[in-house]
């Protein structure tokens, strides 16, 4: 279970303020997979950040009581300068994997061939996303944090992402920070529209995203 | 209960342990590549400085002062300043640098500062064993008399240089007024850093004022560790220390308020 308790995030630069949540409650269970609809600049990006535990509430609390993901999408959890195999060595050692295992899963799925030796500062915000599924798929984690970022990437990725994350782990608790309104109601079973500030649940996801879509 | 949280300490000890030894790797590998010598470039830099300012001391001052080799005398004191200097500029904006990496929950700030001073004192000690090999081998250094007096001075040395650390990397995030000011300071710190001289080669006034700086205590205990009966030395243990754990009251509180209001991409 994740449970936000009236989760605040401000943001302060030169002086200048920006709330960007304001109070935020939400309850994840196990196995839920939870749609984040809002308009850019909402705060989706913001609440998986904070879910993940890489930026910090600026007031409230977040609880879990499960191993949840990074955050999935173009930024973070890499370093540009290392090489594709440095960077899921890296990975490998931080959670404690055999590097090996990692590698096999990693070259299998990232198809990159090659290109895992050069740095991922060289590579395309597709190849990145491989390399981010592939990293933290070689993990698993009972809940994964998905932002955006499973609109990139060609047909055979998206093939691959749903044949491993949707239907393998099926079980699995996402939580999806996601535009594409075809694909949330499909996939997810639950939704949650930010809206300044404020967070409302949905139960019924069409629903949701007919609301969504109106704002 | 006392169990539980003496388990969890632990867990939490094997695994800060593994991040800032992934952490030193990762950087390592970044900062040198695997190409030529590789990691062992950290230890050129201290190396390099200390015999190329020995020479030039040995050149102005001639070979002895004090009846000590000026070139073992500079080693002595150049070694430890470069990981003062280096330890400061690699803490500057650590975390806005290292910021992707907190992807990662299990990797916390401190880890940051940790890796890199960790890689910067292992990096002197290997230039200053190398070093003295030599000035041994060569009889310009005698063999250290009394080795734990040097190697705690080192350790109270490399603590204050670590406490400072972790007061300036969180201040540098706040403010780029500290930021610029950094170069000034380590070089205003230079006369306050024990390098030159030994105290007793002061007046007593310039003596006792200089003894308020922990560098110098630490730098006297080394010194007085290497060529023992042959030089006075002045130094009082509890300086460094105190003036330590004040640093670190202070940095520790920094860094965690930083990490609160840091913005990550």
């Amino acid at each position: 279970m994740i449970i936000c308790r009236n989760v605040s995030k401000e943001y302060r630069h030169a002086g200048q303020r920006k709330q960007v949540l304001k109070g935020v409650n939400l309850t994840v269970n196990r196995g839920d997979r939870i749609a984040l609809l809002g308009r850019n600049g909402a705060g989706k990006s913001t609440l998986i950040k904070l879910i993940g535990g890489v930026e910090m509430p600026t007031s409230g609390r977040i609880e879990h009581s499960m191993s949840i993901s990074w955050p999935l999408g173009f930024a973070g959890g890499f370093q540009g300068s290392l090489t594709g195999y440095d960077n899921a060595r890296f990975i490998a050692r931080i959670y404690q994997r055999q590097y090996a295992d990692i590698r096999a899963f990693v070259e299998d799925f990232t198809e990159l061939g090659a290109q895992l030796r050069m740095p991922v500062k060289t590579y395309s915000s597709g190849m990145r996303a491989r390399l981010a599924f592939a990293l933290s798929l070689a993990i698993e984690f009972d809940c994964y944090l998905i932002d955006e970022i499973i609109l990139v990437g060609d047909q055979n990725f998206h093939r691959k992402c749903r044949a491993e994350l949707f239907e393998k782990r099926a079980d699995r608790t996402m939580i999806l920070a996601s535009h594409d309104t075809g694909t949330v109601r499909e996939l997810c079973n639950r939704a949650v529209i930010i809206d300044q500030g404020q967070a409302v649940a949905y139960d019924d996801v069409d629903f949701a995203v007919d609301t969504y879509s109106a704002l | 209960m006392a169990s539980a949280s003496w388990r969890n300490l632990h867990n939490a000890w094997k695994i800060q342990t593994r991040v800032i030894h992934a952490l030193i790797i990762r950087e390592l590998s970044t900062r040198f590549g695997r190409e030529n010598i590789g990691f062992l470039w950290i230890m050129v830099e201290p190396l390099l400085f200390a015999s190329l300012v020995g020479l030039l001391w040995s050149v102005i001052k001639g070979p002895e002062e004090h009846g000590i080799s000026v070139v073992a005398f500079a080693a002595t004191g150049y070694i430890p300043l470069t990981l003062f200097r280096h330890g400061v500029q690699r803490s500057v904006l650590v975390f806005t640098i290292n910021s992707s990496l907190l992807y990662h929950r299990q990797i916390k700030i401190m880890d940051f500062i940790l890796a890199r001073f960790i890689i910067e004192l292992l990096g002197c000690m290997m230039a200053y064993l190398f070093i003295g090999v030599i000035l041994i081998a060569t009889g310009y250094m005698p063999i250290p008399s009394d080795i734990r007096l040097f190697l705690a001075g080192w350790v109270l040395y490399a603590l204050f240089c670590l406490s400072i650390c972790l007061v300036l990397s969180p201040l540098s995030e706040v403010s780029e007024v500290m930021e610029k000011f950094i170069p000034v300071t380590t070089y205003i710190v230079l006369p306050f850093s024990g390098a030159f001289n030994m105290l007793s080669w002061l007046t007593p006034s310039m003596r006792e004022f200089l003894l308020y700086s922990p560098f110098v205590n630490g730098m006297e205990m080394m010194r007085k560790g290497i060529w023992g009966e042959k030089v006075t030395a002045y130094y009082d243990v509890w300086n460094p220390l105190i003036c330590s754990a004040v640093l670190i009251a202070i940095g520790l509180p920094l860094c965690r308020r930083v990490r609160r209001r840091l913005s990550v991409e």
